[in-house]
């Protein structure tokens, strides 16, 4: 009896459809694509049909289908990804407060596990974990094929246990990093007076960075009263929240547009402005950033080129300009689908994705290596989303990065030579003119 | 439009899973089917939202492609799905030729590993060896690609010319090859110290058995008599095809099982049985094996020890032990390339994920002091198991090691089949073989 109850749906629906596409004109036009889906949807369910009958060992019909959706979504984009029920829990319980682990942002690509940064003074920063490095193993065992939370999960475990990782670097043969796992304590912003110049750095965007900032501008100002210039350093922040973004953007912005959000269809514009009442008025601001300074730092330092608020001084960022919306499934009980729906556009209409943001002026960390000191963005990964005028975008960055300023060869690394520029910059009286001649 | 699509794609999905196990009623497994109900929902609910919600526009076509590669090389790393352009091809062959290039590769830590270069081919030509990574094909990256996707990139019509981007120790270089039809000689014969030896390529041959039997032919008119022993070399032979494997173990047993390949179901189960007749009974046979010797390779030599009829000298083998099965699917949807069985040898051992563990372990290259991991099929992602849990491993101890000054040119495995069939010591140890449980 109780399986009469899917047949009967089956009759209903096929009916709806049937008579839904027949009588109307007006929806014929999506007639093909109803029955180009439904062959689809038909593949689908005999190809599993086929494996549940006939494969050699028998198979979990739900695990099966799970490693499908992982599968799907995976192609898309490395962004999106299902979010399983356990999982989507821990995500609602994780992006607020501390955790115990090595210290790093990572993402996923076709299985693989990839860093995005290294969040300063943890394990991962001080074991010398790269942004762009590949973890394919931990403790021995490999973690290709691995669900992105499957392997957070076996990164993070007591403090003072020790765990060691496999990882793949471009160029280089598989290294394996030991280190110590410890409880990460994330001091996202912070503050310092370099040479009678104010210095912020924002390691990432959670909800405590708009606090945190307004607690460091605040210390700057009681050190220093007047603040004759303000370097925000976003060198390797992975980004976070995007409502963070719009918070930071307006420390030097005025009210009017920082970002906006464009999905598939016009109607999903969404636009975001920051706030009035500029926490920094009139204070010079020269932004650092670096190929890993991704989202949310490339929200804002997008945001400040574009009103031509201050300048950018390091090397081309990341480049992911896309939003994730995370979708709940079945009010979350079949756990989230994290789907990217939105490209971001500064507020000069430029898309983020895939280009990043070019600095005003190209700087660089270290020494010339004869590459133009390529490191791995967005638009290397596999299946990255292009950007929709990508190749116009691609030519002006280059013209813009042409020309990088290398530190001299006897220059020593721990000496930043783009820090260096910006106090350069801020002090020797030539930011305003260098201002004036970017366009934003 | 989108809660359509969903209703639909459900409804569709519900149909064919109760329709395709009719004795659900007879044998119900109610929350297995609930849960995988449930499942199928959650796909189509993300299906539809995928197609609504995403930043671009995604065919569906596209969509689904991914999903069943997602769900197939999950099963095991020979699963997968053959889109319908992809099919054609793929019916010409009877094994998974990569590209007309000569090589085989697997994926290793994220890279694509080469580990094996065909001689006669154009990449061994062009200076492709063992052990390189492939980094990237026509300037593409394929660094965090799946095996499939990169080994697409691989694939085209002889004639063509391809880039590949090769790293050895560290140093990348671009390597064009021209893709060609490899057609290799699959036997080689010679008379080793007075012993015959036939080294079998590949089992991807329609010739082959009759190739051997030539060769043992003119081994007999180059001994000038009878063959006093035979060294049958196996070593990084991939397999091939099965009807091969059957037939060349048929030269050497009179009948009876060479091996059993057994599905789910009990009557799933076919055995494939030697012709009666066999080429000199009484000549001993040493068969050699390493841990590239593939499927067909193993099925041979599994046949051949497990009968008696041999003794299998060198390193374990691969343990290539399931057998994948084409399935076209309806509306020219191509094909589905399904694992659905295993090999056994006639004793009843199934080869997947184990190998043919040899009688004397033997190895090439002298000792480092532990035992050299070599890849093998359970070192792959997802590799199908094998109900058989007992120890399998090489043990340090067994393996007879070159001394540390044998000549490289020697290859030191041959020379302790010789040796062997040489020796008495070759009936103590096969009736000692034959005797065992």
């Amino acid at each position: 009896m109780k399986y009469i109850l899917p047949t009967l749906g089956t009759i209903s629906a096929v009916a709806l459809f049937a008579f839904s596409s027949t009588p109307q004109t007006a929806i014929a036009v999506e007639k093909p694509t109803h029955s180009e889906t439904f062959q689809q949807l038909e593949l689908f369910a005999d190809v599993l049909s086929r494996v549940r009958n006939d494969y050699v060992v028998t198979v979990d019909d739900s695990e099966l289908i799970e490693d499908a959706i992982n599968g799907m979504l995976q192609s898309l984009d490395p962004h999106s990804s299902y979010v399983n029920a356990e999982a989507f829990r821990d995500l609602q319980v994780n992006t607020s407060g501390e955790y115990g682990g090595l210290g790093m942002e990572v993402t996923q690509e076709d299985g693989v596990v990839k860093v995005v940064s290294p969040i300063d003074d943890t394990p991962a920063k001080r074991a010398g974990v790269l942004s762009g490095d590949y973890i394919t193993e931990i403790d021995g065992e490999s973690i290709i094929g691995m669900s992105l939370s499957e392997a957070v999960d076996k990164m993070r475990g007591k403090p003072g246990q020790p765990i060691t990782i496999t990882v793949i670097r471009e160029d280089e043969d598989p290294l394996e990093i030991t280190m110590v796992r410890e409880v990460i304590k994330r001091q996202v912003v912070k503050h310092e007076v370099k040479d009678g110049i104010g210095y912020l750095r924002i390691s990432q965007f959670n909800e405590k960075t708009d606090e945190s900032l307004n607690a460091a501008v605040k210390a700057l100002k009681s050190e220093m009263g007047k603040i004759p210039g303000i370097i925000l350093d976003l060198r390797g922040n992975p980004g976070g929240l995007l409502d963070q973004s719009i918070k930071v953007s307006s420390a030097f912005l005025d009210g009017g547009e920082v970002v906006s959000t464009r999905g598939r269809n016009a109607d999903d514009t969404d636009r975001y402005n920051a706030d009035r009442g500029e926490l920094l008025k009139n204070v010079p601001v020269v932004i650092l950033i670096d190929g890993a300074s991704a989202s949310a730092s490339e929200i804002v330092a997008g945001a400040v080129q574009d009103r031509g608020r201050g300048l950018i001084i390091g090397m081309t960022s990341f480049g992911k300009g896309s939003v994730q919306s995370v979708i709940p499934l079945r009010g979350g009980r079949d756990g989230a689908l994290r789907l990217t729906t939105q490209r971001y556009y500064t507020p000069s209409g430029r898309s983020i994705q895939g280009t990043g943001i070019s600095p005003d002026i190209a700087v660089s960390y270290a020494q010339d290596d004869g590459k133009g000191n390529k490191r791995m963005r967005e638009s290397d990964l596999p299946n990255s989303i292009r950007n929709q005028v990508e190749e116009e975008l691609n030519k002006d960055a280059e013209d813009t990065t042409a020309i990088i300023d290398y530190p001299p060869e006897d220059y020593e690394v721990e000496d930043d030579y783009q820090l260096q520029k910006a106090i350069d910059i801020l002090k020797g009286g030539t930011y305003a003119k260098l201002l004036a001649s970017t366009p934003g | 439009m989108r809660s359509l699509t969903r209703v639909i794609g459900l409804a569709l999905l519900v149909s064919v899973f109760s329709l395709s196990s009719p004795n659900l009623t007879a044998k119900p497994k109610p929350t297995k089917n609930a849960e995988a109900l449930q499942k199928l929902e959650l796909f189509a609910d993300i299906f539809a939202r995928v197609r609504s919600e995403y930043v671009d526009e995604v065919s569906d076509k596209d969509l689904i492609d991914k999903a069943l590669n997602g769900a197939l090389e999950t099963l095991d790393p020979h699963s997968h799905y053959v889109p319908p352009t992809d099919f054609k091809e793929s019916q010409k062959s009877a094994l998974r030729e990569y590209g007309g290039l000569g090589i085989e590769v697997t994926l290793d830590k994220g890279l694509v590993l080469v580990n094996y270069v065909n001689e006669d081919g154009p990449a061994y030509r062009a200076g492709l060896k063992k052990g390189d990574y492939i980094v990237a094909v026509e300037g593409e990256n394929i660094l965090g690609k799946t095996l499939n996707d990169a080994v697409e990139g691989m694939r085209g019509l002889a004639g063509d010319a391809i880039t590949v981007t090769v790293r050895t120790d560290d140093n990348d270089r671009d390597i064009s090859i021209v893709r060609e039809v490899i057609r290799s000689r699959a036997i080689r014969h010679r008379v080793e110290d007075g012993m015959g030896y036939v080294f079998l390529e590949t089992f991807n041959n329609d010739r082959l058995t009759r190739d051997l039997e030539r060769a043992l032919n003119a081994l007999k008119s180059e001994i000038g008599g009878k063959v006093p022993g035979l060294i049958i070399d196996l070593r990084s032979n991939r397999g091939g095809l099965l009807d091969q494997s059957v037939s060349v173990s048929g030269l050497f047993l009179d009948g009876g099982e060479v091996l059993s390949s057994r599905g789910r179901k009990p009557e799933d189960t076919e055995r494939y049985n030697a012709k009666p007749g066999q080429w000199d009974a009484d000549m001993p046979i040493v068969v050699l094996t390493n841990s590239s010797s593939a499927s067909a390779a193993e099925i041979v030599a599994g046949a051949l020890q497990d009968r008696g009829r041999a003794i299998v000298m060198g390193r374990r083998s691969f343990g290539k032990g399931s057998v994948q099965s084409v399935i076209p699917l309806s509306n020219n949807n191509g094909a589905l390339r399904l694992t659905t069985a295993r090999y056994y040898t006639p004793s009843g051992k199934s080869i997947q994920g184990r190998g043919i563990l040899p009688d004397k372990l033997v190895a090439l290259r002298p000792d480092t002091g532990e035992i050299v991991e070599r890849f093998r099929e359970d070192k792959l992602p997802n590799a199908l198991g094998n109900k058989d849990v007992s120890d399998y491993e090489e043990q340090y101890e067994d393996i007879d090691y070159p001394p540390e000054d044998w000549p490289l040119t020697e290859d030191y495995q041959i020379s302790k089949a010789v040796e062997l069939l040489k020796s008495p010591e070759y009936k103590t140890l096969l009736s000692q073989y034959n005797t065992r449980p």
